[in-house]
């Protein structure tokens, strides 16, 4: 007798519960490989964006160096994640290979993709396409101990404001003992002198890396210049001699101890030393180049892009232009000590009280990042011509033999 | 038709093998040969270029230099590893207690990974925290701290070092095996006509190992000849590129460079070399005692 009035409430129920749970039925799970070394900021924006949108991000975070061959293979294979965050340096490279969808349509007219650093929107661009946007910044900076400053005689507030100045600075750091040292960088490895040296001379106006076949490297007087400060204090025994060998292992281990002067680092380093040298009075500045007021920074980090074959392109081009808005800059990246992509947005309330993370932002708006193919070959590669002209010049003496060499082998590296 | 019913029988216990030989073994050897005539890159591609991968590799001087330093480095570390090896099972063949621990405390390492073994190591070596320069300090054999990876010769024996710590026990019961397996009557008939120790190394245990020797030695050999993680944590290569093995150049053009064709060429001239000692090595285990 009861039953049609119980059947109603069940279908009223059961009609509620289905209506209840459309949402959910129609979320997706949205996949994302990010290269480990950007993974925590990129898992503070994937966690904003879950906790505020039905449609979740699922992060695999992958080692740096497997990042490319995984891509790759997996891009080839079919079988590829919804969104790739990856060393923005291999944009051109995937983007002339087909890897990527292009993002022109959606990220054109974004007012917050406008103020994205430049750096990021070139090497994102191919043949007047957009194939990705910045996603987790890292960028280079100048460093200095300010106690030994301080024990030198000089400013503790300002950096050197030209790299002939670097060397007088060290030199009177060294000064103070044997075992402090005025400069360092990792003379063996490629990619940390990338991001530290080359600023210096690009911010004296010189041209490193060829970005098409036909194009003339290594253009300038500035790279000579650097060259020649660093080799003499090499010889002067400014720079600790472990730098000769050193692979990148102690880019900053030696910064750390308190016994080193100036280096050129990664903003990476701010919250490193306040967190493992808290006792270090450091200052940060950007990289001088020959005169003064030059100066430059090596835009690295990662950029975001959606490679061709993923199930949820359309998804994922909301959460790129998503990752751009204020929202994203700031309560996922600044709050948490992370560099936006966005220059602008450097004067933050999260960084208000820690200027050094303020100038590292700024660094993000005057820093470059070179558009080439087979970096790899021209930079990273542990045989490359850049690492090469750079230890035979600092450690052997030969600077302008280095330079011919390396502009030649350059040169047919690019003709490839 | 008995045999033949033997025979598909046989072919039948033999299949999963012979599918996991084909699908793993051959079907990517095939593969390898073929990229290695192509240009293919890692982002894609690959036109067939004949063998000019293959002229190119001859001429590449990089190629050269690391086939030449992993030649030096495997004529370096297979006597010392032999040696050593063969010495401490020696100490350690009796099957007494304190020779069984030694055993297992010298085996110990070899159940390490070889990355995880080759960064102790580096960091043993490290000029700053380093315990080897600590301790070549204190007992004042070094002034200061010296930077272990400036020399290529002097990260080749960084390596070797390493590497020794880590596979010598391997070796050892190889050997610990092969002493244990001769007949103590023909020891002790030595013993009774007068032989002393070096006599019975020299002239019953040296020879009666002999085809164990020549296996661990080919098996340590190409050990070396593929040498790769030990250089890739311990030296990255350098300096100068002065330590790059051949495989660890292999490494860099297939998957730094992304020149899949070329890598491919590079690995089968380095296939064929190292089965050109393979060969050598089988041929004499063959012609030594026991085998007649």
């Amino acid at each position: 007798m009861h039953l049609p009035k119980v059947m109603g409430f069940a279908a009223l129920a059961l009609g509620t519960s289905v209506f209840a749970t459309l949402p959910a039925l129609s979320a997706e799970t949205l996949s994302i490989w990010v290269r480990a070394s950007g993974a925590n900021a990129a898992q503070h924006l994937v966690d904003l964006w879950n906790s505020g949108h039905d449609d979740k991000l699922e992060l695999t975070v992958i080692p740096d160096n497997q990042m490319v061959t995984k891509l790759a293979t997996g891009v080839q294979a079919g079988e590829v994640p919804d969104l790739i965050s990856f060393d923005l340096i291999y944009m051109p490279d995937f983007m002339k290979a087909g890897f990527l969808e292009d993002l022109t349509a959606d990220l054109k007219d974004d007012p917050n993709y406008a103020g994205v650093a430049q750096a990021y929107k070139d090497i994102a661009t191919y043949e007047d396409k957009i194939y990705g946007a910045g996603f987790t910044p890292d960028v280079s900076i100048l460093v200095w101990n300010k106690d030994l400053f301080r024990q030198a005689g000089l400013d503790p507030e300002k950096g050197p404001e030209t790299v002939q100045q670097l060397h007088e600075y060290a030199t009177k750091i060294h000064a103070l003992g044997d075992d402090i040292y005025g400069f360092y960088f990792s003379g063996a490895c490629p990619g940390c002198n990338i991001f530290t040296t080359s600023p210096m001379m690009v911010a004296g106006g010189a041209k490193i890396l060829p970005a098409n076949p036909g194009d003339e490297p290594l253009q300038g007087d500035a790279i000579k210049t650097v060259l020649t400060e660093f080799k003499a204090m090499w010889d002067e025994g400014l720079v600790p001699e472990s730098a000769e060998a050193d692979t990148g292992t102690n880019f900053v281990a030696n910064f750390s101890t308190g016994k080193l002067g100036i280096q050129g680092a990664g903003g990476f380093l701010i919250s490193d030393l306040k967190a493992n040298a808290p006792n270090i009075d450091f200052g940060v500045g950007f990289l001088p180049g020959v005169e003064p007021g030059q100066h430059s920074a090596f835009v690295g980090g990662d950029v975001i892009a959606i490679p061709k074959g993923s199930k949820h392109a359309d998804l994922a081009k909301q959460f790129i232009k998503w990752e751009l808005t204020d929202e994203a800059q700031l309560e996922g990246l600044a709050k948490n000590n992370i560099l936006p992509s966005r220059p602008a947005l450097a004067d933050n309330k999260y960084f208000a009280e820690e200027p050094r993370v303020v100038t590292t932002a700024k660094a993000l708006g005057i820093g470059y990042v070179p558009w080439v193919f087979h970096f790899n070959d021209m930079v990273n590669s542990d045989s490359s011509p850049w690492i090469q002209m750079l230890q035979t010049a600092i450690f052997d003496g030969d600077i302008d033999g280095a330079i011919a060499t390396a502009k030649d082998a350059m040169k047919q590296i690019a003709s490839n | 038709m008995i045999a033949t019913r033997k025979g598909s029988v046989g072919l039948l216990y033999m299949a999963p093998a012979l599918l996991f030989v084909l699908v793993f073994v051959v079907v990517p050897f095939v593969q390898l040969v073929q990229t290695s005539f192509t240009d293919a890159s890692l982002l894609g591609g690959g036109g067939f270029v004949g063998l000019e991968n293959f002229t190119r590799a001859f001429a590449d001087p990089t190629f050269q230099r690391a086939l030449w330093f992993t030649a030096r480095y495997t004529i370096i570390i297979t006597p010392i590893l032999m040696g050593l090896g063969f010495a401490l099972a020696l100490l350690t063949a009796p099957n007494r207690p304190l020779e069984q621990l030694t055993r297992g405390i010298v085996f110990l390492p070899v159940v390490i990974g070889l990355g995880s073994s080759s960064l102790l190591w580096f960091w043993l070596f490290d000029q700053q925290v380093g315990l080897i320069n600590r301790f070549l300090v204190d007992i004042h054999l070094l002034a200061q701290p010296m930077v272990w990876f400036t020399k290529a010769d002097l990260v080749m024996w960084a390596v070797i070092i390493s590497v020794t710590w880590k596979v010598v026990g391997f070796g050892m019961i190889l050997f610990v095996a092969a002493i244990q397996s001769i007949n103590t009557e023909i020891t002790e008939a030595a013993m009774i006509d007068g032989a002393g120790p070096w006599q019975r190394v020299w002239s019953i245990l040296l020879p009666l190992t002999r085809r164990t020797i020549l296996l661990a030695t080919l098996i340590s050999a190409i050990g070396s000849m593929l040498a790769f993680d030990q250089f890739y944590i311990m030296s990255g290569g350098g300096p100068r590129g002065q330590t790059f093995t051949a495989v660890y150049w292999i490494y860099q053009q297939s998957f730094i460079s992304f020149k899949l064709g070329y890598g491919a060429a590079l690995s089968l001239i380095l296939t064929a070399i190292i089965l050109f000692f393979s060969a050598i090595q089988v041929f004499l285990s063959n012609r030594s005692p026991g085998n007649d």
